[in-house]
C-alpha cells in the first residue's frame, strides 16, 4: 500500500497467485479488454516463449475520483510453475490482498494446495500471515468436465473460509466479482486496523 | 513515515511535507543532471513522483517493472554472496541510458538520459540526491495519519459505485 496525502493518492497490490496455468494471466487479460481505456494502463507481460508467465504481469486499474482522492490498484500476476518460486516471493513483496486462483480439475487439487503452502509459507518469511491476509478463492475453469464439484473444492482448499467464486476467465465467469471482491476485502482490512 | 519491515515493506503513508521535500530534491537532481525523466518509486512498484518529460511513458508500468528487475539483481547479489544489494544498475542504450539505484531498502531512483550525457555526472549528482532523500526518509516521526484515516467508511460505499461503474455491474 502506498499513500500519498499531498496527492490524495492511494495505490494497493493485489496479487493473483495459485498453480501453474491455472488462469491467472488469463484474468488479468480479461479485466484489460473489459475495461474502458480510460481506467486501467498498459498490461505488462513477462512471458516464456510458451506464453507461461516468466516472471509477472502488471495492470494498473485506476477508477474515478472518491471524495476527492485516487484510488488505484496494481494488479501482478505471478508465475506459477514450481521453478519459480524466488520469483514469486519477489512479487508478494508489500502486498495488500490475495486472489487465489485454483484450477478446479480433480487432478489439480494437489497442486492447488502445494501452491496454498508455499504462499503461506513465503507470507511467513516476510512475517505476515495467511489467515490475516485480505484473500478470495476463485475456482477457475469450471466449464471444464472433470472438474471437482464446489463442495470439495471449498472442503479441501476454503479452510479459512473466504469468499469465494466458480470462474472461467477465458469468459469471463466470475472474474470481476472476485476483483470487485478482493477490494472490498482490502479496504474493509485497513479500515479494521485503525 | 510508516516503512513497514525492510524491503518487505508492508505500507508507505508520505506525508504532505515529506513530498514536499522529495519533490524539491528530484527537482535539484533534474536541473543539475539535465536527465530526461527521473521517477521515484517504492520497492514494491508504487510510482510516488516524477520530473522531467514522461508524456510517452507508463510510469505505473516502468515503476513495477523497474522495482521487479531491482529486486531480482537483489536475488543475485545474494546468490553470489554479497551482503548488499548492487548499488546501481545500468542500461545502455542506442539513444537513452536508464540509471537505477536504491534509496534505502524501500525506494527506488531511475534516470533516464540522453546516451550522450556523461555517466560519471550523473552517478555524482545521484548519489547526493540518494544521501539527502536517506537523510530526509530516516528523519521521519513515527506519529502519522495512519492509512484507516484514508479510507473511512463513505470513501467504501462511493468506491463500490464506482467499481460498478468501471466493471459494468
Ligand atoms: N477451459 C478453460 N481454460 C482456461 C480457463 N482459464 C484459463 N484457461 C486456459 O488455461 C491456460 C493457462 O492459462 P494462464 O492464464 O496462462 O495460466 P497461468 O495461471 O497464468 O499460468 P502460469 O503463468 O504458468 O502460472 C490457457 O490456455 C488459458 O486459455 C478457464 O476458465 N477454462
Ligand atoms: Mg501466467
Amino acid at each position: 500500500m502506498f499513500i500519498n496525502w499531498a496527492q490524495q493518492e492511494i495505490t494497493l497490490k493485489i496479487v493473483y497467485y495459485g498453480p501453474g496455468l491455472s488462469g491467472k494471466t488469463t484474468n488479468l487479460r480479461y479485466i484489460y479488454s473489459h475495461i474502458d481505456a480510460s481506467k486501467r494502463g498498459e498490461l505488462i507481460t513477462l512471458n516464456t516463449k510458451e506464453d507461461r508467465t516468466l516472471f509477472f504481469d502488471f495492470l494498473q486499474l485506476e477508477v474515478g475520483k472518491i471524495l476527492g482522492k485516487k484510488p488505484r490498484f496494481n494488479l501482478y500476476t505471478v508465475p506459477g510453475q514450481v521453478y519459480y518460486a524466488h520469483s514469486r516471493r519477489i512479487i508478494l513483496s508489500g502486498v495488500d490482498g490475495i486472489v487465489f486462483v485454483a484450477d478446479s480439475q480433480r487432478e489439480r487439487m494437489e497442486d492447488n494446495l502445494n501452491t496454498l503452502l508455499d504462499l503461506e509459507q513465503n507470507l511467513i518469511t516476510m512475517g505476515r500471515t495467511l489467515q490475516d491476509m485480505p484473500l478470495v478463492l476463485q475456482f477457475n475453469k469450471s466449464d471444464l468436465p472433470n472438474s471437482a464439484n464446489f463442495e470439495l473444492l471449498q472442503q479441501r482448499l476454503n479452510f479459512y473460509r473466504v469468499p469465494h467464486f466458480n470462474s472461467v476467465a477465458t469468459t469471463g465467469i466470475g472474474v470481476f466479482e472476485t476483483l470487485k471482491m478482493i477490494i472490498n476485502q482490502v479496504v474493509n482490512h485497513i479500515q479494521s486496523h485503525a | 513515515m510508516n516503512l513497514g519491515h525492510g524491503g518487505n515493506g508492508q505500507s508507505i503513508v508520505l506525508t504532505g511535507e515529506m513530498y514536499k521535500e522529495i519533490s524539491e530534491i528530484l527537482s535539484e537532481l533534474a536541473s543539475k543532471t539535465r536527465a530526461r525523466t527521473i521517477i521515484f518509486s517504492d520497492m514494491n512498484g508504487h510510482a510516488i513522483t516524477q520530473r522531467g518529460v514522461t508524456g510517452e511513458i507508463d510510469i505505473s508500468a516502468m515503476s513495477a517493472l523497474a522495482a521487479g528487475g531491482f529486486s531480482a539483481t537483489a536475488e543475485i547479489a545474494k546468490i553470489i554472496g554479497e551482503k548488499k544489494q548492487f548499488k546501481y544498475i545500468f542500461h545502455e542504450g542506442e539513444n537513452s541510458n536508464v540509471y537505477f539505484s536504491n534509496v534505502g531498502d524501500n525506494f527506488l531512483l531511475v534516470l533516464i538520459f540522453s546516451s550522450e550525457t556523461a555517466l560519471g555526472m550523473i552517478r555524482i549528482y545521484t548519489k547526493r540526491a540518494i544521501d539527502a532523500l536517506t537523510e530526509l526518509l530516516s528523519s521521519a516521526n513515527e506519529e502519522e495519519k495512519k492509512a484507516s484515516q484514508f479510507v473511512n467508511f463513505d470513501f467504501n460505499k462511493y468506491l463500490n459505485e464506482e467499481l460498478d461503474k468501471a466493471f459494468n455491474f
